[in-house]
Order: structure tokens, then C-alpha cells, then sequence
């Protein structure tokens, strides 16, 4: 690192944090604030910043997914739905301008850690606690949800740069499932009517929660009011970005706003099947859905349903959260650790669900 | 072979502290990788994406991409050049860079540029193994 920008750093305020709010914008030009402002952190020019932002109606791949494998392509270009790619992991989301973004952007010192998977914890609790503020019973979830009653309210992902970091959410204000069914390639058959009802259970939203929505200006008061209080932070709002940030976005809205960038990564659809199983527990039939990634052996992501009562009824949501991308030689693994951190009823066992898993990687493959 | 806080940082190999990732000079190519202490901050890498081979990549610039539990971030040169090879092995199995850091998971060869100059501000042996220990000590490390 050059000596200005170490200076430059070490002057930087952990307690003083921008507030920014860039509205609601195309994904291109959110997208490319983000390169932008986590390139300026890392200079050391661009200050501790905590961004509300929003999206008009987009699917945005994670930074090394392919829009064939993740996405249903026919319904998003018959629909007009914006593809673009993340320079944060995970998986493909569906954005509409009802749901809110929320990121930080902050570095190690900050945090006071350097570990990735804490700095994911506490940033995912001091939100979830912005939640609870608004009169839901939010929670982190590992690995890196939040979560009410086992139902995802918030997804989130994070990007690096040297000692800076972007650590982003979405909060489901308000949910139309219909987009989000078709648009996404999930692990089910999606012109199957039982896929909505399984998405649904899945998700939730602040309206679905408390009857109504909240206004955005109280959602957005009372995560920032959270975020900051967890890192002893004061807010400073301001309306505009600084010079080298609006040079780093002219620059990267124009290396993403394109068919090259959202390309990053085109890997086939065969390449990743969506296959199901069940196996027959002492209490009933659990089913699983996958959908795989075939050459990196890996899960993408895993539906479980039983057709007895689960206790808690939360239980296998929960366990699907830590499978999502595990590679599979680490099933059983991950399995038992879930299952020895979590107080659950005798059935479905461990073995139980590592089984049906594994029948279901080799399993029916499911159409679409 | 030299450790510290757990962790294994083999003190026959060059080091860039601030982007934690090590070189090894072969003939007149280096390879590169993350050290242990980066894999252990990051978790289980999934993803892997070098940079193509013919690419120059800067010094301190990113040289590969890598994601661990939904987390993106560079891996940076510690010397300028162009880069001549990239892992395939890493590429069909993103763990082995958390499995072998220092053997099976390497991440790219580069032809340097000028390693001399570059090379200069590399550190090994006893000096790496310090500057490791300083450096979990800033960052509150407690261990691989």
C-alpha cells in the first residue's frame, strides 16, 4: 500500500460513518456504485459508509454464477427484467423496487477483525436488530441470514478489498412471489403449483409480518439507527459522492453496464440439475429437492419437506441455510454439526437427511 | 517448516504481508498463492477465477478473484508480469486452495516483469514469520 493512502486510513474515523441514500436506480448504476465506492474505501478516500439503495426490477447473479444455470431465461426477457452480476457472492436474487438494499462499507480496523465469517455475524445481528426494531422478531441466521420464524427476510453477501469490505442485504419490505417463482431456477418444478407454496414458506416480508408495510423512511431510520449504534457509530448524511467515487462509477458503469460483464461467467444449464428423492423416515417421507453444481460436486441449494410435524417446525429451513453451496463431501459433515447445534426432535435424524440428500443428487432429475 | 498462531507459513517462501500471499520463484517463473492465514479469515473457498493466461497483471493488483461463503475479494500479485499458467486442478475444486495452499492449491504462475524490483520488498525466512505474528497480533487473530 503507498504511504498516502496508509495515512489516509489510519485518519479515518471508525465512529463516523456517511449516510447515503442513492434511491431507486437501475442495477447497472447500483451495481457500479458499489466498485466504485469500495475501490475509493480502499484508497482510503471514500469514508465509512452505510448506503440505502434500491432497484427498479432486475435478477442479479452472484459474482461467479451464470445466468443459464440460475435463471429462467424466456420469462425474464419476456418480461423486461434487467440481468446483472454482483461483485458480491452468492446467489441470484430477484430485486424489485419494493424490497431495500442495504450496505456498509467499512474496513478490518473498523470491525476490529479480519475474519470474514465474524464480520458477517455481527454486521447480519446489528441489522436483524434494526428489524426487531420495526416489531418482527428477526434473527441472524447462520450463515449469513436473518431470518423470522425460519423464513428469510433478509439474504446478504460481502466483497473484499484488501483491509476494505462491502457488506450488502436485501429486506423483503413487501413480496410479489410471482416474479421471483419464475424467474429464479430453484430446486423444484416450477410449473408445479406446489412450488409457490413451498417458495412462499420460505419468505417472508415486513407487510406480511406486521399487515402493513412501513413507510420506507421509518424501515430505513431504524436500521441505520441499529447498524451504527452496534459499531458506536454517529450517521452524517450526505447527498453527494466525492469526486474520485464519481470517476470509479463513470469507470465502472461503463465496464458493467454490458453484455461482456453480465457474461462473466456463461456455464451450461446442464450443468446444473435440479433433482428429487424421498426417503422414507420412521415417521413419515421426507423429500428433497437439489439444485447441483455437477462439475464442482457442490449444492447449490436444497429443499427439504416432510410430511410429518418437524420439531421445531423451523428445523430443516434452518438446516437448508447452511447447505446452500456446500461442497458434497462435506454433507455429512455439515449435517451433524447442524444437528449437534440445534435441539431438535427424534426424527428426521441426521442420517435421515444426509440420506435423502444424497439420493437426491443422483436422483429424478426434475424438468425446466 | 515455520509456523505461527497455527498457522503454516513455510519459511522457505517469499511473502507479500499485506496481500498475505506467497511466491516461489521456478526457473524464471513465480508461483502464487494464498497462505494459511488467509484461507483460515476467508472459510471454505468455492470459487475460483484467474486471471487468462496472457494477461499482464500489476503488482499488487488482482491476479485471481475467490469467494468463501458469499464473499468476494481479490487475490493480489505480489509481483508484476504476465500470467503464463493458471490451476485447473483449483478450478474443477476450489477447496484444495484451503486443502494445500502451498502445493495443490496454488492460483496462478506469472513471468515476472522485473523481479528484481519487485522481489525486493518480498519477505521470507525468520523476517516472515515475525511480520506474521505482528501482523495477527494488529488484526486480532487469535489462531489457524
Amino acid at each position: 500500500m503507498d504511504p498516502d493512502s496508509e495515512e489516509r486510513m489510519s485518519h479515518r474515523d471508525p465512529r463516523r460513518w456517511r449516510l447515503l441514500d442513492t434511491g431507486l436506480r437501475r442495477a447497472a448504476e447500483n451495481l457500479a456504485l458499489d466498485r466504485a465506492l469500495l475501490a475509493a474505501h480502499q484508497e482510503g478516500i471514500g469514508p465509512h459508509t452505510l448506503r440505502f439503495l434500491r432497484f427498479e426490477p432486475c435478477a442479479l447473479l452472484g459474482y461467479h454464477q451464470s445466468a443459464a444455470q440460475e435463471l429462467n431465461l424466456d420469462y425474464v426477457r419476456a418480461q423486461g427484467i434487467t440481468i446483472q452480476r454482483r461483485i458480491t457472492g452468492g446467489g441470484a436474487i430477484y430485486f424489485a423496487p419494493e424490497h431495500l438494499g442495504w450496505e456498509l462499507l467499512l474496513d478490518k480496523r473498523a470491525l476490529g477483525t479480519a475474519d470474514l465469517a465474524t464480520i458477517a455475524r455481527r454486521i447480519c445481528e446489528a441489522a436483524a436488530e434494526g428489524m426487531r426494531a420495526l416489531g418482527v422478531n428477526a434473527a441472524f441466521r447462520a450463515p449469513n441470514e436473518i431470518a423470522v420464524a425460519g423464513r428469510k427476510l433478509s439474504g446478504t453477501g460481502g466483497a473484499f478489498d484488501g483491509d476494505s469490505i462491502l457488506y450488502q442485504g436485501t429486506l423483503l419490505v413487501d413480496l410479489d412471489i410471482e416474479p421471483m417463482l419464475h424467474t429464479l431456477r430453484l430446486p423444484a418444478d416450477t410449473h408445479d403449483d406446489q412450488a409457490g407454496k413451498s417458495l412462499r414458506q420460505r419468505l417472508t416480508s415486513l407487510r406480511e409480518l406486521l399487515g402493513v408495510a412501513p413507510p420506507l423512511a421509518e424501515i430505513r431510520a431504524r436500521l441505520a439507527q441499529a447498524l451504527a449504534g452496534a459499531f458506536d457509530a454517529a450517521l452524517e448524511p450526505a447527498a453527494a459522492l466525492l469526486p474520485r467515487e464519481l470517476a470509479l462509477y463513470r469507470q465502472a458503469l461503463a465496464e458493467m453496464d454490458c453484455e461482456q460483464w453480465v457474461s462473466l461467467r456463461d456455464r451450461p444449464r446442464t450443468e446444473a440439475p435440479v433433482r428429487q428423492a424421498c426417503h422414507r423416515c420412521s415417521s413419515g417421507t421426507l423429500r428433497a429437492a437439489v439444485l447441483l453444481d455437477l462439475p464442482a460436486r457442490r449444492l447449490k441449494q436444497v429443499w427439504l419437506n416432510g410430511d410429518f410435524p418437524v420439531t421445531p417446525p423451523r428445523l430443516l429451513a434452518d438446516l437448508e441455510a447452511v447447505l446452500r453451496n456446500l461442497p458434497l463431501q462435506q454433507l455429512e459433515q455439515a449435517v451433524e454439526s447442524f444437528f449437534a447445534a440445534h435441539e431438535a426432535g427424534l426424527v428426521p435424524t441426521p442420517g435421515d437427511c444426509t440420506a435423502v440428500v444424497c439420493k437426491a443428487v443422483d436422483g429424478e432429475q426434475v424438468p425446466g | 517448516m515455520g509456523e505461527v498462531r497455527g498457522c503454516s507459513i513455510p519459511e522457505d517462501l517469499l511473502y507479500s504481508l499485506e496481500n498475505n500471499v506467497w511466491a516461489r520463484l521456478e526457473g524464471e517463473e513465480v508461483t502464487v498463492g494464498m497462505t494459511s492465514y488467509a484461507c483460515t479469515l476467508a472459510g471454505q473457498i468455492v470459487s475460483y477465477t484467474p486471471k487468462k493466461p496472457g494477461k499482464d497483471v500489476k503488482k499488487d493488483k488482482s491476479c485471481a478473484t475467490v469467494e468463501s461463503s458469499k464473499w468476494v475479494g481479490p487475490v493480489k500479485a505480489p509481483v508484476a508480469g504476465e500470467v503464463v499458467a493458471v490451476n485447473e486442478a483449483v478450478a474443477a475444486k476450489p477447496g484444495l486452495i484451503n486443502e494445500d495452499p502451498y502445493g495443490r492449491g496454488w492460483l496462478v504462475r506469472i513471468k515476472p516483469s522485473d523481479w528484481g524490483a519487485d522481489s525486493a520488498e518480498l519477505i521470507t525466512g525468520g523476517a516472515a514469520l515475525a511480520a506474521f505474528e505482528a501482523k495477527m497480533e494488529a488484526e486480532g487473530f487469535t489462531g489457524c
